[in-house]
């Protein structure tokens, strides 16, 4: 029944367009104008609207900004995520600098050259070289300034000395994360993921004397200040680990080990002070996953090391979590 | 001379090898699944700013199945967005818009009877439509259409296990996109040969519209790429339906060990990108030469630097190529390659941005007459400029760390495809109709059209850069989640709200255009006063185009206004007058 | 259309549909070169049979030279397009009995026996195949329409098309066979 009233509706507003339209089509017969022919007065009121329409934006840009600046995630809490905010508000300043120039001279040129009377003729000018030179020259060397800046900060992140980091595995699946610290050997144990089974959810080979100190743990805890290298790995699809807080992301891909290093800057409870009690770093998946990819979390904590080694002494090890009966 | 074969209502309109009638199958085509890829954003939009809200409105589309109680179901959602997205980027803006395009305007615009083979141009479509109806018989199936996303990465669009969609959905997903590339590739040949061969007397090179330049780019684009994504749906049928392991290894899912070893998702994403980021200019070039077309008859004034125009769409065409790998930096390569990858997209930013100036530089002193088309042509501008600039960010690895997969790159990418490419279809919709249908649209419906779009449209997407900087992740079902996110619930439901006002308004030109097909005011031969070929063709369209021989040119496209002229515009066919300078 | 125009544009045609192919192959080949620059990646023995059936197809191409050279002279090409034919089936045929070959080793395409390698041999010699069908075809209707002494000296257009996708499946063969050896 309301589907045939939806209909009805529908049909309705479309008869009445067309009688809008055929009234406006008899006005201009009985005026003697062409009702499609775009006039001297349609030139100024669009030039007028483009114009208004244009600042508008503008300050619609400027009003974004400063009410939505506070939402934006705040300044990083890793060492490298300095260096990516710097880089950041390098680019955006220049952009932002961009966009306004061309935007006023878009809509500038929109309303001053319109054809608003008989007299307002084009200026026929086809090319100029010397012009093109330099627009091409230009942009080429403020480009190659952004392109070695960012090439730097990225060489930093990438080539991160990672020889004094605590690793970490961090292993993704559908749909939700574990991490798995390796103990006093400071070796990971190895995995084979056809031993993936019941408690053992990372698949790790426990036949491995190396694997035996491993902790497999819920939450991942860090120790400001101190280098850590995450090695990735993941189950069933891609998914990607992405740590906004500290400028972390990198793919979880089946199949592969993927890696991130990083050093965090602040403790978690410096930034409840900063953000608020509720705040809490958190791991999101950023790679479309499944049905509850919108729901994948695990909670970092940076701490002291004193706090790190309470909260890791108290983790189980996977010798006494798989191999013994408890 | 034109054909004289006897028409029937089959070879007219339905099995045409006419370039004109394949135009228009192509166009109402690409705007009927326009529609329907609007709806879905829709839908998914309502789901987004009021997450676990019932809407009867969801129900009543999608049925008890995908919204009970008026909820949109999770995975239902996958599956708006990936269709939503594939619909988009293949139905509408690439078949759409250049098999509108290339089609119409090819033949009228260099001087020929028609494309060098009718009967492979009649393929073209006739794929492109099977395409069609593969697509939208996915839509029902039991487990769902595809929701691994439109760029459908493996293993999770390898494994129906992993999400319902990569089951029967995924299957119909890559048969529906084998024939379209077929389809775009018969196209492709078409354009490429006979704006080659089959140019008038007089029409040099150097003499074409730089439309006609900016398709037989885009046509080599398409040849050299979609065969590789090709290749890449190739593997992935054969990962999905005969257990290869091309993508796949080490999986455990559904408590199941699979079989699978030695496989990459990761090259998976190489062969995609490799044609996925030439797709984007493949979508852009056509309406950048539309737009060089539509500002320059609207403003009475040649188009800025010809030259410098075409040299920077081979540029663009040809880095276009190198820069894939910048949607792939932190899959894990080697960091060289991402930097190498940063190199290459940056520097696509050049010829980008030397067009803009070119833009910019006709607009200056010009005379400008506000047709719809011309609008359209102005916002183009404005939305290529915001999106091509937080390109830059995206385009910059270390950047792109915090930002990849975030709504940034959803509001840049938006941006430049549905706000750009979008605004050079319309303005050649608008541009071109007269000499489509003998008809006018409708003048002020056409404004109305333009300016609700151009405010709802910036204010759907620009607000999304604000997201993705506060770290808002997409293809996310809900944002509620996550507390971090909950201070963003008004910024979602101002896009919202826009997004559904300004996809209503797109019924208004859906209105405007098929009312004028039938009642618009009767088009002369020549309203725009241009110079170009097509528009010495007598209104009523006839098979061969020219009724008696076809026109030989003299001169370039863009003689408006030129000092020494007795009207605004010299049409192509003028010959030069003594001691005419040509320009 | 004139026939220059018509003969000049069908070329085009099929140049360019050749690149589209081949960029097809090319997205195939760097797959193969990326895998096969990580672990696990066995190198294939090159069945018997492919040797057999590269001799086969290069045969057919010379073949279909003459072919041409004969109907240049207006002397009718029909058993040279049939030997042409006749070579593109053996082929087609040497092709199968290969992979017979290679899942009698124990290569398979999927499964157990299967590893990265095999799978992409398969892979690669199965949609060279599938294009060679069409080339049968294309050589079937052309063989067809010169008993029906269709072509003249001066009009022999389907010839020249068949030939040249022909030397193209031909020449690609070879790459694709050359390439598979070293890999």
């Amino acid at each position: 029944m309301t589907n045939i009233l939806i209909v009805l509706v529908a049909l309705l507003v479309v008869a009445t367009l067309v009688q809008l339209l055929r009234v406006g089509e008899l006005l201009s017969e009985v005026k003697n104008q062409d009702l499609n022919k775009v006039t001297e007065k349609d030139n100024k009121n669009q030039s007028i609207i483009m114009a208004l329409a244009g600042v508008l934006f503008l300050v619609s840009c400027v009003w974004q900004y400063m009410s939505w600046n506070h939402l934006m995630l705040p300044s990083a809490s890793s060492e490298h995520g300095v260096a990516i905010d710097n880089l950041m508000a390098f680019t955006m300043i220049l952009i932002i600098v961009v966009f306004f120039i061309l935007h006023l001279i878009l809509f500038f040129f929109t309303y001053k050259y319109r054809k608003a009377a008989d007299n307002d003729v084009a200026f026929f000018y086809s090319h100029n070289n010397k012009l093109e030179y330099i627009w091409t020259i230009v942009p080429t060397i403020v480009l190659t300034a952004v392109i070695l800046y960012g090439l730097n900060t990225w060489n930093q992140i990438t080539n991160a000395d990672t020889s004094d980091s605590a690793i970490i595995e961090v292993y993704a699946k559908q749909f939700n994360w574990a991490a798995r610290y390796p103990g006093e050997d400071n070796t990971l144990g190895p995995h084979n993921y056809k031993l993936v089974q019941g408690t053992n959810a990372l698949g790790v080979n426990m036949e491995d004397e190396t694997s035996l100190d491993d902790k497999v743990t819920r939450e991942v805890h860090l120790v400001v200040g101190k280098p850590v290298l995450l090695r990735f790995r993941s189950q069933d699809v891609i998914h990607s680990a992405y740590l906004p807080h500290f400028r972390v992301q990198m793919n979880c891909v089946p199949g592969m080990n993927t890696q991130f290093a990083f050093t965090p800057t602040q403790t978690t409870s410096e930034m409840k002070d900063q953000e608020g009690e509720d705040f809490e770093f958190v791991l999101l998946c950023n790679k479309i996953c499944g049905v509850a990819h919108y729901n994948m979390q695990m909670k970092f904590v940076v701490e002291t090391q004193e706090e790190y080694d309470t909260w890791l002494s108290g983790q189980k090890t996977l010798s006494e979590k798989l191999l013994t009966q408890n | 001379m034109s054909d004289h074969h006897k028409e029937t209502f089959i070879t007219k309109y339905i099995f045409s090898i006419d370039h004109k009638m394949i135009a228009k199958q192509f166009l109402i085509t690409g705007m009927l699944m326009g529609i329907l890829g609007m709806l879905m954003s829709i839908l998914f939009r309502i789901q987004l700013s009021n997450p676990g809200e019932s809407f009867a409105v969801l129900e009543w589309f999608l049925g008890e199945k995908w919204a009970p109680g008026g909820i949109l179901d999770p995975n239902m959602y996958l599956s708006l967005v990936t269709m939503h997205g594939t619909i988009l980027v293949f139905w509408v803006l690439t078949a759409g818009l250049s098999g509108t395009f290339a089609n119409f305007l090819i033949p009228l615009q260099i001087g020929a009877r028609d494309m060098a083979s009718g009967f492979i141009n009649m393929l073209s479509y006739w794929f492109f439509f099977a395409a069609t109806i593969v697509l939208l018989v996915s839509l029902f199936v039991e487990t769902g259409p595809a929701s691994a996303g439109w760029t459908i990465y493996p293993p999770l669009s390898a494994l129906p296990q992993a999400i319902p969609g990569s089951g029967l959905g995924q299957d119909l997903w890559l048969v529906a996109m084998t024939l379209f590339i077929v389809s775009s590739l018969l196209g492709g040949l078409n354009y490429i040969v006979t704006i080659l061969n089959l140019r008038t007397k007089g029409m040099s090179m150097s003499k074409l519209p730089l439309t006609i330049w900016a398709i037989l780019i885009t046509a080599i684009l398409g040849v050299l790429s979609f065969p590789v994504l090709l290749s890449a749906s190739l593997l992935l049928i054969f990962d999905r339906s005969f257990g290869t392991s091309f993508y796949l290894s080490d999986i455990v899912i559904g408590g199941e060990a699979l079989h699978h070893t030695g496989g990459s998702p990761i090259l998976f994403e190489h062969l995609f990108w490799f044609l996925g980021h030439p797709e984007v200019y493949i979508i852009l070039l056509p309406a950048l030469g539309i737009v060089s077309e539509v500002m320059s008859v609207n403003s009475r004034k040649p188009i800025f630097g010809y030259k410098a125009m075409v040299g920077a769409m081979l540029v663009i065409a040809f880095l276009s190529f190198i820069v894939w790998g910048h949607h792939m930096f932190i899959t894990g390569m080697d960091p060289f390659l991402g930097s190498v990858f940063t190199f290459t997209t940056l520097l696509i930013a050049i010829p980008s941005a030397v067009k803009v100036f070119n833009y910019l530089a006709t607009l200056w002193k010009a005379s400008i007459r506000f047709t719809p088309a011309m609008l359209f042509a102005i916002g183009f501008v404005s939305t290529f400029i915001t999106g091509g600039l937080t390109g830059l960010i995206l385009g910059d690895s270390a950047l792109d760390i915090n930002i990849h997969d975030t709504y940034f790159v959803v509001g840049h990418f938006h941006i430049v495809m549905g706000l750009s490419a979008i605004y050079g279809m319309f303005a050649g919709v608008y541009h071109w109709f007269p000499k489509m249908y003998g008809r006018m649209m409708n003048k002020k419906l056409g404004y109305l059209h333009f300016w609700v779009t151009f405010i709802c449209a910036y204010g759907v997407f620009f607000p999304m850069h604000f997201l993705g900087l506060a770290g808002l992740p997409r293809r996310y079902y809900t944002n509620s989640a996550f507390p971090m996110f909950d201070g963003l619930s008004d910024i979602n439901e101002i896009i919202t709200f826009f997004a559904v006002i300004g996809g209503l308004v797109q019924l208004f030109f859906v209105f405007n255009f098929f009312y004028s097909i039938f009642k618009g005011t009767k088009a002369t031969e020549n309203p725009w006063g241009s110079n170009t070929l097509e528009w010495t063709t007598p209104i009523e369209r006839i098979h061969g185009n020219w009724p008696g021989e076809i026109p030989s040119v003299h001169r370039w496209p863009y003689d408006y206004s030129k000092p020494g002229a007795e009207k605004d515009f010299i049409p192509q066919t003028e010959p030069l007058k003594e001691g005419e300078i040509e320009h | 259309m004139n026939n220059t125009l018509k003969s000049n544009t069908s070329k085009q045609l099929l140049w360019i549909a050749m690149a589209g192919i081949s960029m097809f192959f090319a997205g195939l080949t760097s797959a193969v070169i990326v895998r096969s620059a990580e672990h696990g990646w066995d190198t294939i023995v090159m069945p018997e049979w492919f040797w057999y059936s590269t001799v086969a197809i290069v045969l057919s191409s010379i073949i279909l030279i003459i072919a041409k050279k004969q109907v240049r002279k207006g002397i009718s090409p029909t058993p040279y397009l049939v030997s042409a034919l006749i070579l593109g089936l053996l082929f087609s045929y040497f092709q199968v009995m290969g992979w017979n070959q290679l899942t009698a080793e124990g290569k398979y395409f999927v499964g157990p026996g299967s590893n990265p390698a095999s799978s992409f041999l398969y892979v690669i010699t199965f949609a060279h195949l599938m294009h060679v069908l069409g080339g049968i075809i294309s050589l079937l209707v052309t063989t067809i329409k010169s008993v029906q002494v269709k072509y003249t000296k001066e009009n022999y257009l389907g010839i020249e098309l068949t030939s040249i996708y022909w030397h193209f499946l031909d020449v690609l063969w070879v790459y694709l066979f050359i390439f598979l050896l070293v890999i």
